[in-house]
């Protein structure tokens, strides 16, 4: 049983931080052994894993979401209201969305989504997190100076626009809704989706591309 | 805990690798990786015990180690800690006495398994909300031992509520194996309460805080 001891765990963590080979490839070799030798997860369950977050679950999942939001303005009502239940009309309801919130970019404000203290992210409805959600940089800069941030990813904002950066620090996660490209009044939702981009979900994307 | 995690605000990290970790793997064992943290390995730990696991790492792997080789050593800590796999199995990479192996699954029981995963953290809370949207309020000055969701720049500053969520898991006790709800609030603060006048005006930070790491302001 787990021990909730933390001066334990910090224990064990000096332990293997003196005694095993820090390569992390044989770090996860040993993990990957032991859990499959302790019958709590077969090999080919990871490979399904990754094939399901590479076919089935990423962010096309929140591109076609932010799509029937620009076009069915009731949707997008009950996504701001409640984005947890909005998605399900999707089936894209899952892991880390139960406590779903989306907020609106508008010609006037801009939204960026960071964790600082980890690296939380909406998974089910934009799959695997990109590494540099993870890196250190953006954790400690995102929250200190979102604008040199945004440059860095080509974003360049006016004075007039309002930056605000929601740091996850619960179990709520946020998706951005990015501003409707100009040039694309009659396009359909898939043609819509395409113009989404991952980093627009996440807020370090914010003009996006029409025709 | 005031560990090396917590980097909101801390400088010196250089730039965001925008291009360069693009991609969310750039090795197939951190691909391994994630697909193994995907399953519930060890059913008893929570997911603030696995945060706190996180923190108590070595200071100086935490900085130096990629992601991925920080859960495979936290999920290793977990083991040992658990009594899944002894320190010396560990250092095997093999245990001494193999279980029937687990059965695979398939894509679409993924997929489906995913949906069913979507869990509420809502936790009845045994007192009334001592905070409303609107109401100014001040963070504490310092974090509760051993694990806290009050980061180190928040502290001591002066924001908004602008959101009531009910009460949701305190991640304080949860760190402890304990279920316990508590108040959550969305608190905004002005970009210069938190980093001062250099700060743009019109800027604002939101965190999730709940309602013990709050007092009236």
């Amino acid at each position: 049983m787990t021990s909730f001891d933390s001066k334990k765990a910090a224990d064990i963590h000096r332990h293997l931080h003196s005694h095993l080979p820090p390569d992390p490839a044989l770090r996860v070799k040993a993990l990957e052994s032991l859990a499959v030798e302790r019958g709590l997860i077969a090999p080919e369950t990871i490979d399904a894993w990754v094939e399901a977050y590479s076919e089935h679950i990423g962010p096309m999942r929140g591109a076609k979401v932010i799509a029937r939001a620009w076009t069915d303005p009731d949707f997008k009502a009950r996504l701001l209201e409640n984005a947890t239940a909005a998605i399900t009309e999707f089936g894209f309801e899952g892991n880390a969305t139960g406590h779903l919130h989306a907020v609106e970019n508008t010609p006037t404000q801009h939204n960026m989504v960071v964790c600082t203290l980890c690296s939380c992210y909406p998974f089910s409805i934009l799959g695997m997190s990109p590494a540099w959600y993870k890196s250190a940089a953006y954790r400690s800069r995102a929250v200190r100076e979102p604008r040199a941030v945004l440059a860095e990813f080509g974003v360049t904002l006016p004075d007039t626009v309002a930056v605000r950066v929601w740091d996850s620090t619960a179990e709520l996660r946020y998706i951005v809704i990015p501003e409707r490209p100009p040039g694309t009044e009659g396009w359909d939702e898939d043609r819509l989706a395409a113009t989404v981009t991952r980093n627009s979900m996440i807020g370090t994307d914010r003009v996006l591309k029409g025709a | 805990m005031d560990g090396i995690h917590d980097l909101g605000g801390k400088e010196g990290y250089g730039p965001v690798p925008v291009q360069s970790g693009d991609a969310p793997f750039a090795h197939d064992w951190e691909r391994r990786m994630w697909g193994l943290a995907r399953e519930a390995l060890v059913p008893s730990i929570t997911i603030d015990w696995f945060r706190h696991g996180l923190e108590l790492m070595v200071p100086g792997d935490y900085l130096t180690y990629s992601y991925f080789q920080k859960w495979a050593t936290n999920y290793l800590m977990i083991f040992a800690d658990d009594g899944i796999a002894t320190l010396d199995e560990i250092a095997a990479g093999h245990v001494a006495q193999p279980a029937p192996p687990a059965a695979p699954k398939t894509t679409a029981q993924i997929v489906e398994q995913v949906r069913a995963g979507c869990t509420d953290f809502s936790t009845p809370a045994d007192t009334a909300a001592r905070f409303g949207v609107g109401d100014t309020v001040r963070t504490l000055p310092h974090g509760t031992a051993p694990h806290t969701r009050l980061p180190a720049y928040a502290r001591d500053r002066s924001g908004t509520v602008i959101a009531h969520h009910g009460a949701h898991l305190l991640p304080d006790e949860g760190a402890k194996g304990r279920h316990v709800g508590q108040h959550l609030y969305t608190v905004s603060f002005t970009a210069r309460e938190l980093w001062g006048a250099d700060a743009h005006p019109a800027d604002t930070v939101t965190l999730e805080l709940w309602e013990s790491y709050l007092v009236p302001a």
